[in-house]
C-alpha cells in the first residue's frame, strides 16, 4: 500500500476543512468528519457547514468545481467505518490531548493497518500524543503541521516519532510534496516545531519592544517589514491578519512546554492593550478592528491605526523614519546600527531573533536550511534567518550580541569567519553543525533554474530575458524584466530562441521563477509611446509580437510553457501559442486587455476562436465560438487556478498541472522531451466567422449591458472593437478566414483603441493604482 | 530709441484669427467677452502703456529707487503712474468679480501684461506681484482673510509680495529658517530675514501685504515643513484701514544690473503678526499655485522686452545711413543706404520678429488653456488644459526669457556703439531682460522641472496635450500644397522631439544625471518645435486671408514670409540640439571637480 488514494480529515474547523479542500484539489477523494452536534437533526451539519464555507472562501479554497465534489461530509459517530478505505487520516480537532487521544483510539479501531495517521497539532509534542497508544498506532503516526490557508501556504512541517515507520513517513511526504505541492520540512519533536516557535518569539519581541520604545504601529511595521524582506504587513499588520486572539494560545502552550532556561520566556510580556483588545472583540480583520482598521463612520472610509499608548484610534500615518528614507533600510547592518528609534528597535528585535534561530539548529531542526525554509514558506519571509545573518555578517552580529552581554550560540560562533551559505563548484552549500559545508539537496525530480544558474552561463540574454541550457537538448527562455512584463527585449529574444533551438536543440521551455509568469505587455512603455504620439512604434511592437508568436507556434520543435502565478494578456497569449502547457496549479490565466481598454493583439483572439471552434460539444455554426470568446475576453476573465483555466480553454484538456512549484520545470521539460519524439508542427486552421451580422449581435448584447448600467461608455467602444475582430470583420461565413486575416483585424482594432484618450486614461489609472478605471 | 507701440494688430491676429476668441464666450463667466469688447480693452491698455508707463521708463532706470531709514522711494513719476493705473481699474482686470475684479480671461490679460513689460518692466512688477499674492490667497486663505485683504488688493490700494528667499537659501527652500510661533489669538509671530523681495517696501500704496514662508515650531525638516503666512505691513483696522505698524522693516535695497525702478528689498521680520494661509506645513503647495502663474508672467516679461527691443532696432535700421547695399545703392538719393538693406541686419531683425511673433502665438495658446482649466464645463477638457499648462510653464518661462535676452542683445547690436551707450535705451532692455532668466526659478531649474517633473508625470500624460494635437495637425496638413513645404520640416523637428523625449525618458530613468545633462537643450528643442507649430498654424490662417484682405494684405504677407524664415533659418537648430542631447552626459561630467 504505497500510494495514497483516499484521505480522511477529522475535524472540520478552519484548518481541517482547508486541508480537506486541498486534498480534493489534488484530485483525491476525501472524507471530512466532525462530531454530531447535540440534538441536531442533520448529523453531518458541522462538516456540511464547513464545506459551504469553503465554497465561499476568499481566496478560494477549491481550485475547481470538480474538486469540491470530491469532499464527502460525515460525522464521527456514523461514518468511522469508512476510515477503513482511507490511506491517510488527518486529525485536525481541538488542541486538547485527552480529546485527541480518545479519537485516536477510535481511529485505531477503524483504520486498516498501514494507513497513515497524522495530527495537525501546532503545539503538542508527538511523544505526548502517542503515549499510551499501541505500538501499531505509533508506527503509522506522525505530525503533519499545515499552515493557514492550507491551499496557499507552501510549508508543511513534519515530525516523526522514534517508532514511526520510515515507509509511512516517506509515503506521506511524497504525497504532500507531489500531490499537495507542499515543501516538507522535517522537524524534531519540540514544542511549536520550527516556524511558530521562532515566529512567535519574533512577534512577541517585536510587539513588546515597539511598545517599550514608543514606536507607532506604522513605524514598527515599516522597520520590521520591507527592509528585512518580511511582508509589508510587518508585525501589527500580520497580527491583524491572523487574529490577535490566536496569539495567547500559541504563547501559552509554548510557555508551558519550553524549559525555563529557554530564551523564549524573556519575550513574554504582559501587554494590557492587547488583552483589552481581545476581550472587547478587537481581534483584527475578522473582528471589530485590530491595530489598524477602516473606519466607516459617517459614511466615510478612513484608514486608522491604534495609538499604542492610549489604545485610541487615530488616522493612519506614513511612517516618517529618516533611517528608511532615500533608499535607507537596504543596508541591514547600517539599519541595525542606526542611532535613532528605528535602529534601536530593529536591533532589539532582530538581534535576538537571529540569535535564537541559531539556538534552534540541532534542537528543533537538523540544519539551517530547514529553519530558513520554514520561515520563508511559513511566514513569507523573503530571506530566512541565516540568509539574513549572511547579509549582516555573522561577525558583526556576534560583536553586537557580545556588547549586549548576550551568550553566543555555538553555531553562530562557528560562523564568525564564514557564511552560512556558499556556492562551491556550482552547488549551493550550507554550514552544518559539524562546522563543515554540505550540499543543499533537492528532492528527486526537483529542477530549479536558480540551481542551473549557479553553474552555467546563459546561452543568450538581454535586459528583459535570458536563454538557458537546461540539459537533454532543452532550452529554457526566462523572462527577467520587471513583473516579467513583455517588451521589445523579450520579443527579440523569443525570435532568437526560435532560431537557436531550430539549429541546435530539441525543444523550448518558457518558464521563470518570478512570482508571476508574466503580467502581460509593458503598459508603461506603451503608454509613454502613445503619449508622445509614437504610434508607429507601438504598431511595430504589435506586429513583431504577432510574428514572434506565430513563429513560436509553427516552429519545427515543440514549445512548452510553464506558468505559475499570473499569466495575463500577452503572457496568456504565449501559452495559447505553445504546443503544450505545464502549469503550476496556482496559475491565474486570462486575457485582461479589455480592462485597460485594449484587446488581445498578439494572436489571443485568433487562438481562442480556434480553440472554441474546435471544442467538443460546441453547437454548429460560426456564432457560438465567437460569442463564447467575446463573453470571456470582454469582461477580462481570469482563471483562479490552472484547473479553472481549462474550463475557459486558456489551457487545453491535455495540458498538465503540477502541484509543487519546485517540480514545475522538471515536469515541463519532461513534457517537452516527450513531444520532441517525432514532432510535427501544427497546421494552420482556417476559421469560419459570422461577419458583420455577428458583430451587430455582440454589440447589441454589450449595449444592453450598458443600458443596465453594467457596462460603461468606453466598455462599449472596446466591446465593439473586440466584436469586430471576433466576428471576422467583413467576413462572410461561407468563406473561411485565415489566421493572417484575424491577426490583421487584431492589429487594426488594437491601434484604434490605443489612440483613444479613454483607453490611455485606463492604462494610466491601472499603472498608478493597480485597479481598473471604469470610464 | 525706446519707440514702443503696442503690436495691437498682431495681438488681434493671435487672439481672434489664430485661437478663435469668439468661442471664449462659451466658457463659464465669459458670456460677455466678445471680440469687440476685447479690442476695446486692448486699445485702452495700449493707450495707458504708451501715454503713462513708457515715457517714464528710461528716467526711472537712471534714477532708481532710493532707501533711507527703512523707507523706500520709487523713481519720479511712479506714484502718479500707479495712481492712474489703479484708478483705471487695471489692477483687477484679471481678478474674480467676487472680489471686485473685472474677470477678464487670461487670453486677453496676458497681452496687457506683455504691453506693460514692453513699456516699463520695472513698473509692472508692483501690480504683477500683487496679482500673484492674490492668486495664492484666493486659492488657499480662509474666508476671513480673503474678505479682509482681497478687495483691497484687487482694487490696487494695497500691494502684495512673496517672501521666499533668505540670505542662505534661494533655490533650495528646504533650508529656510524664518520661524512662526503660534499666539493665543490664533495669529503667529514671524521672525526672520528675507532678501530679494520685489516690491517689499515702496511709496506707491498705503499698505503692503507680505506672503511669507516660515517654519512652525513642530515642523518636519526640509521642504515638507514650510508654511505660508500673511503678514501685513500695517495691521488693518476693523473698518479696513491700515492701522498699527507691524514688526516688519525694510533694512535695505539691492543695487542691481537692471529693473532699477523695482525696489528689491531686504526685509526683517521681528515678531511680526501674521496669519496662516492654507494648512500647516503645506506652504509650498500654496506658494506653487502662485509661482506657476508667476512663471508664465516672467515668460511674458521676456517677450515684452524682446518686442520693445525689436521695435527700437527696426527704427534705427531704417534711419541709420551707412554704406551701400552689397548689390549696389538702394537709396541713391541719400548719402548712404539705411542699414536695413544688409542681409545680416535683416537676419537680425527677422530673427527677433520671428521669435517675438512665435512666442506671442504660443503665449496665446497657453493663455487659452489657462482659461479652459479654470472655466471649461467639461472635466476632461479642464484636465487636458491643466496638463498642457503644467507642461508648457517651464518652456514659456525659460525659452521666452532666453529669447527676450537674445533679442535685447540683438537690439543693441543693430545700434552698434549707439546701442552700448545709455542714450538710446537699448542697453536698458538688455539689463532689464537679464533678470527674467533668473528669478522665479532659474532657467536651469525650469529645464529640470520639465525633464524631472513634467516629462514623466503620469507616464507622460502631460506630453499628450502637446504631442497629439501637433501630430494630428502634421498628419492632416502634410499633403497640403501650400502648407506642405512648411509642414515637412515641422514634421522632422517633431520627430526629433519624439526621439529626444523617448531618449531622456529611457536614460533619465536609469541615471538622473543623464536627464539633467539633456535638460536645457531639450527645453529649447521642445520650445522651438512649439514655435514651429505656431508658425505653420499662423501661415495657414494668413494664406486663407491674404486674398480677401481689406488693405491688410501686407500684414498677412509678412506673416507668411516670417514663417518661412522661422522654418528655414531658426527651426533647424532642432537637429543640432538633438545631436547634442544624444551624446549624453559623458563629456559634461567627466572632469573632476578639482580640475575646474
Amino acid at each position: 500500500m504505497n500510494e495514497i488514494k483516499k484521505v480522511a480529515v477529522i475535524g472540520a474547523g478552519v484548518m481541517g476543512a482547508g486541508i480537506a479542500a486541498h486534498v480534493a484539489n489534488a484530485g483525491i477523494p476525501v472524507l471530512l468528519l466532525d462530531i454530531v452536534p447535540e440534538g441536531a437533526a442533520n448529523r453531518n451539519a458541522i462538516a456540511e457547514g464547513a464545506i459551504a464555507r469553503l465554497l465561499k472562501a476568499d481566496p478560494a479554497a477549491f481550485m475547481s468545481k470538480a474538486a469540491a465534489k470530491l469532499v464527502t461530509p460525515g460525522n464521527t459517530e456514523d461514518h468511522l467505518d469508512q476510515l477503513a478505505s482511507c490511506d491517510w487520516i488527518v486529525e485536525a480537532v481541538i488542541e486538547r490531548l485527552d480529546i485527541k487521544q480518545a479519537l485516536y483510539a477510535k481511529i485505531e479501531a477503524a483504520r486498516t493497518p498501514g494507513c497513515a495517521v497524522s495530527s495537525n497539532t501546532s503545539t503538542i509534542p508527538l511523544a505526548d500524543l502517542t503515549s499510551g497508544l499501541p505500538e501499531s498506532f505509533a508506527r503509522d503516526f506522525l505530525i503533519t503541521h499545515f499552515f493557514n490557508p492550507p491551499r496557499y501556504m507552501r510549508l508543511l512541517e513534519i515530525v516523526a516519532g522514534p517508532k514511526t515507520d520510515p515507509a509511512t513517513v516517506a509515503k506521506v511526504c511524497a504525497f504532500a510534496d507531489v500531490k499537495l505541492g507542499k515543501t516538507v520540512v522535517t522537524c524534531k519533536d519540540t514544542p511549536g516545531f520550527i516556524a511558530n516557535r521562532l515566529g512567535t518569539f519574533w512577534l512577541n519581541l517585536a510587539v513588546g519592544e515597539a511598545i517599550e520604545k514608543g514606536l507607532k504601529v506604522e513605524e514598527a511595521d515599516a522597520v520590521m517589514g520591507r527592509p528585512f524582506g518580511i511582508p509589508k504587513t510587518g508585525i501589527f499588520g500580520l497580527l491583524d491578519l491572523v487574529g490577535l486572539d490566536l496569539m495567547p494560545h500559541v504563547q501559552g502552550s509554548l510557555e508551558r512546554a519550553l524549559p525555563k532556561s529557554d530564551a523564549f520566556h524573556a519575550t513574554l510580556r504582559d501587554i494590557p492593550l492587547v488583552k483589552t483588545m481581545i476581550e472587547t472583540g478587537y481581534t483584527g480583520r475578522k473582528g471589530k478592528g485590530g491595530f489598524y482598521r477602516l473606519n466607516r463612520e459617517n459614511g466615510g472610509k478612513v484608514k486608522e491605526a491604534i495609538d499604542l499608548s492610549t489604545g485610541a484610534y487615530r488616522p493612519q500615518e506614513k511612517a516618517a523614519l529618516p533611517e528608511l528614507e532615500d533608499g535607507g533600510g537596504k543596508d541591514l547592518l547600517a539599519l541595525l546600527s542606526a542611532p535613532g528609534a528605528a535602529g534601536r528597535y530593529a536591533w532589539a528585535v532582530m538581534g535576538r531573533t537571529l540569535s535564537y534561530a541559531a539556538r534552534l539548529v540541532g534542537e528543533a531542526a537538523d540544519d539551517v536550511v530547514a529553519i530558513d525554509e520554514a520561515m520563508r514558506l511559513g511566514y513569507n519571509w523573503k530571506w530566512g534567518p541565516f540568509e539574513l545573518i549572511d547579509k549582516i555578517g555573522a561577525a558583526n552580529l556576534i560583536a553586537r550580541l557580545k556588547a549586549d552581554g548576550e551568550e553566543i550560540p555555538a553555531l553562530l560562533a562557528g560562523a564568525e569567519a564564514k557564511p552560512f551559505y556558499r556556492v562551491e563548484n556550482g552547488k549551493r552549500q550550507y554550514l552544518g553543525l559539524d562546522g563543515a559545508y554540505h550540499d543543499v539537496t533537492r528532492p528527486d525530480g526537483v529542477l530549479l533554474l536558480a540551481d542551473i544558474k549557479l553553474n552555467s552561463e546563459p546561452l543568450m540574454k538581454n535586459g528583459s530575458a535570458a536563454l538557458w541550457d537546461i540539459g537533454d537538448g532543452v532550452v529554457c527562455l526566462e523572462f527577467t524584466s520587471k513583473g516579467n512584463s513583455l517588451d521589445e527585449g523579450i520579443i527579440t529574444l523569443l525570435g532568437k530562441a526560435t532560431r537557436l533551438v531550430k539549429d541546435k536543440y530539441k525543444a523550448l521551455v518558457i518558464y521563470n521563477e518570478g512570482s508571476n509568469f508574466s503580467v502581460g505587455a509593458n503598459l508603461g512603455l506603451a503608454l509613454f509611446a502613445c503619449n508622445i504620439a509614437a504610434f508607429g512604434e507601438v504598431e511595430k511592437l504589435v506586429a513583431t509580437g504577432q510574428k514572434a508568436y506565430q513563429d513560436l507556434k509553427y516552429a519545427p520543435f515543440p514549445v512548452v510553457s510553464a506558468p505559475a502565478g499570473m499569466a495575463l494578456g500577452g503572457g496568456c497569449e504565449i501559452l495559447l501559442h505553445s504546443d503544450a502547457v505545464q502549469a503550476h496549479a496556482e496559475s491565474y490565466i486570462g486575457l485582461v486587455e479589455c480592462g485597460v481598454g485594449l484587446l488581445p493583439g498578439w494572436g489571443g483572439c485568433k487562438e481562442m476562436l480556434t480553440r472554441w471552434q474546435n471544442a467538443k460539444g460546441m453547437p454548429k455554426g460560426p456564432m457560438p465560438a465567437t460569442s463564447k470568446v467575446f463573453e470571456l475576453v470582454s469582461v477580462a476573465t481570469v482563471s483562479k487556478s490552472a484547473a479553472e483555466a481549462k474550463e475557459y480553454l486558456f489551457l487545453r484538456e491535455t495540458d498538465g498541472i503540477t502541484m509543487n512549484r519546485d517540480r514545475l520545470l522538471a515536469d515541463a521539460k519532461a513534457k517537452a522531451l516527450a513531444l520532441a519524439e517525432n514532432y510535427v508542427p501544427p497546421k494552420p486552421k482556417d476559421l469560419t466567422l459570422p461577419g458583420p451580422s455577428g458583430k451587430t449581435a455582440l454589440v447589441m448584447a454589450a449595449e444592453s449591458f450598458h443600458k443596465r448600467g453594467i457596462a460603461t461608455k468606453h466598455d462599449l467602444v472596446v466591446a465593439s472593437a473586440l466584436a469586430e475582430v471576433l466576428s471576422g470583420g467583413k467576413a462572410d461565413h461561407i468563406e473561411p478566414v485565415t489566421e493572417a486575416q484575424v491577426l490583421e483585424l487584431e492589429r487594426a482594432n488594437f491601434m484604434r483603441l490605443i489612440k483613444t484618450n479613454a483607453t490611455l486614461a485606463r492604462i494610466e489609472h491601472t499603472l498608478e493604482t493597480g485597479r481598473p478605471l471604469r470610464n | 530709441m525706446q519707440t514702443y507701440q503696442p503690436p495691437l494688430r498682431d495681438m488681434r491676429f493671435v487672439l481672434h484669427e489664430l485661437h478663435g476668441s469668439e468661442s471664449l464666450k462659451d466658457m463659464k463667466g465669459l458670456e460677455e467677452v466678445t471680440p469687440d469688447l476685447i479690442d476695446a480693452v486692448l486699445e485702452e491698455a495700449g493707450k495707458l502703456v504708451t501715454e503713462v508707463l513708457a515715457p517714464i521708463n528710461m528716467a526711472a532706470d537712471q534714477e532708481g529707487c532710493a532707501y533711507e531709514n527703512g523707507v523706500v522711494r520709487t523713481p519720479k513719476g511712479f506714484k502718479q503712474a500707479y495712481d492712474t493705473y489703479r484708478e483705471g481699474g487695471w489692477n483687477g482686470i484679471a481678478c474674480d468679480p467676487e472680489w471686485g475684479g473685472q474677470g477678464l480671461p487670461a487670453s486677453v490679460t496676458k497681452f496687457i501684461e506683455e504691453m506693460m513689460c514692453s513699456a516699463n518692466l520695472a513698473f509692472g512688477l508692483y501690480p504683477g506681484l500683487t496679482h500673484g499674492a492674490y492668486i495664492a490667497l484666493k486659492n488657499h486663505a480662509s474666508q476671513e482673510l480673503k474678505e479682509r485683504y482681497l478687495p483691497k488688493m484687487v482694487e490696487g490700494s494695497w500691494t502684495g509680495t512673496m517672501c521666499l528667499t533668505e540670505p542662505h537659501c534661494g533655490t533650495d527652500l528646504g533650508l529656510l529658517r524664518t520661524k512662526a510661533e503660534p499666539q493665543d489669538d490664533g495669529s503667529y509671530a514671524i521672525t526672520g530675514n528675507k532678501i530679494f523681495i520685489s516690491a517689499g517696501e515702496h511709496d506707491l500704496t498705503e499698505n503692503i501685504i507680505h506672503l511669507v514662508l516660515a517654519r512652525l515650531p513642530d515642523a518636519p525638516k526640509g521642504i515638507k515643513g514650510i508654511s505660508l503666512f500673511l503678514v501685513p505691513k500695517f495691521l488693518p483696522t476693523e473698518d479696513g484701514r491700515p492701522g498699527m505698524r507691524n514688526g516688519v522693516q525694510c533694512t535695505g535695497i539691492e543695487h542691481k544690473m537692471g529693473i532699477h525702478g523695482s525696489a528689491t528689498c531686504q526685509l526683517s521680520f521681528d515678531d511680526a503678526k501674521g496669519w496662516l494661509v492654507g494648512e500647516p506645513h503645506k506652504g509650498m503647495r500654496a506658494m506653487f499655485s502662485m509661482m506657476n502663474s508667476e512663471r508664465l508672467s516672467v515668460g511674458t516679461q521676456g517677450l515684452g522686452v524682446g518686442e520693445a527691443a525689436y521695435q527700437g532696432a527696426v527704427t534705427y535700421a531704417k534711419e541709420r545711413l551707412q554704406g551701400r547695399a552689397l548689390t549696389g545703392a538702394k537709396y541713391p538719393d541719400k548719402p548712404a543706404d539705411p542699414i536695413i538693406v544688409h542681409p545680416d541686419v535683416r537676419r537680425t531683425l527677422m530673427t527677433m520678429r520671428a521669435y517675438n511673433e512665435g512666442c506671442r502665438a504660443l503665449s496665446g495658446w497657453v493663455a487659452r488653456n489657462l482659461d479652459l482649466m479654470e472655466r471649461s464645463n467639461d472635466p476632461e477638457e479642464r484636465q487636458q488644459a491643466e496638463d498642457f499648462t503644467a507642461l508648457m510653464t517651464p518652456i514659456v518661462k525659460a525659452m521666452f526669457t532666453d529669447l527676450g535676452f537674445t533679442n535685447a542683445s540683438l537690439g543693441v547690436q543693430v545700434y552698434g556703439g549707439h546701442g552700448y551707450i545709455r542714450d538710446h535705451g537699448m542697453e536698458q532692455y538688455l539689463r532689464d531682460a537679464r533678470i527674467a532668466m533668473i528669478y522665479e526659478g532659474t532657467n536651469g531649474v525650469q529645464a529640470l522641472d520639465l525633464v524631472g517633473r513634467k516629462l514623466g508625470a503620469h507616464t507622460g500624460r502631460y506630453l499628450r496635450a502637446f504631442f497629439h494635437p501637433v501630430l494630428n495637425y502634421i498628419d492632416a496638413k502634410l499633403d497640403d500644397p501650400d502648407l506642405g513645404p512648411l509642414v515637412g520640416p515641422l514634421g522632422k523637428a517633431f520627430g526629433a522631439l519624439q526621439l529626444a523625449t523617448a531618449h531622456i525618458a529611457e536614460k533619465g530613468m536609469k541615471d538622473p544625471d543623464e536627464a539633467g545633462a539633456a535638460a536645457t537643450e531639450y527645453l529649447r528643442l521642445f520650445g522651438l518645435v512649439a514655435l514651429g507649430y505656431m508658425w505653420v498654424r499662423m501661415t495657414e490662417v494668413a494664406l486663407q486671408k491674404r486674398g480677401a484682405a481689406n488693405g491688410e494684405a501686407a500684414f498677412y504677407e509678412a506673416k507668411i514670409v516670417t514663417a518661412r524664415f522661422f522654418i528655414d533659418r531658426l527651426l533647424p537648430e532642432v537637429a543640432a540640439l538633438w545631436g547634442s542631447i544624444k551624446t549624453g552626459k559623458a563629456s559634461m561630467m567627466a572632469l573632476d571637480d578639482a580640475a575646474f
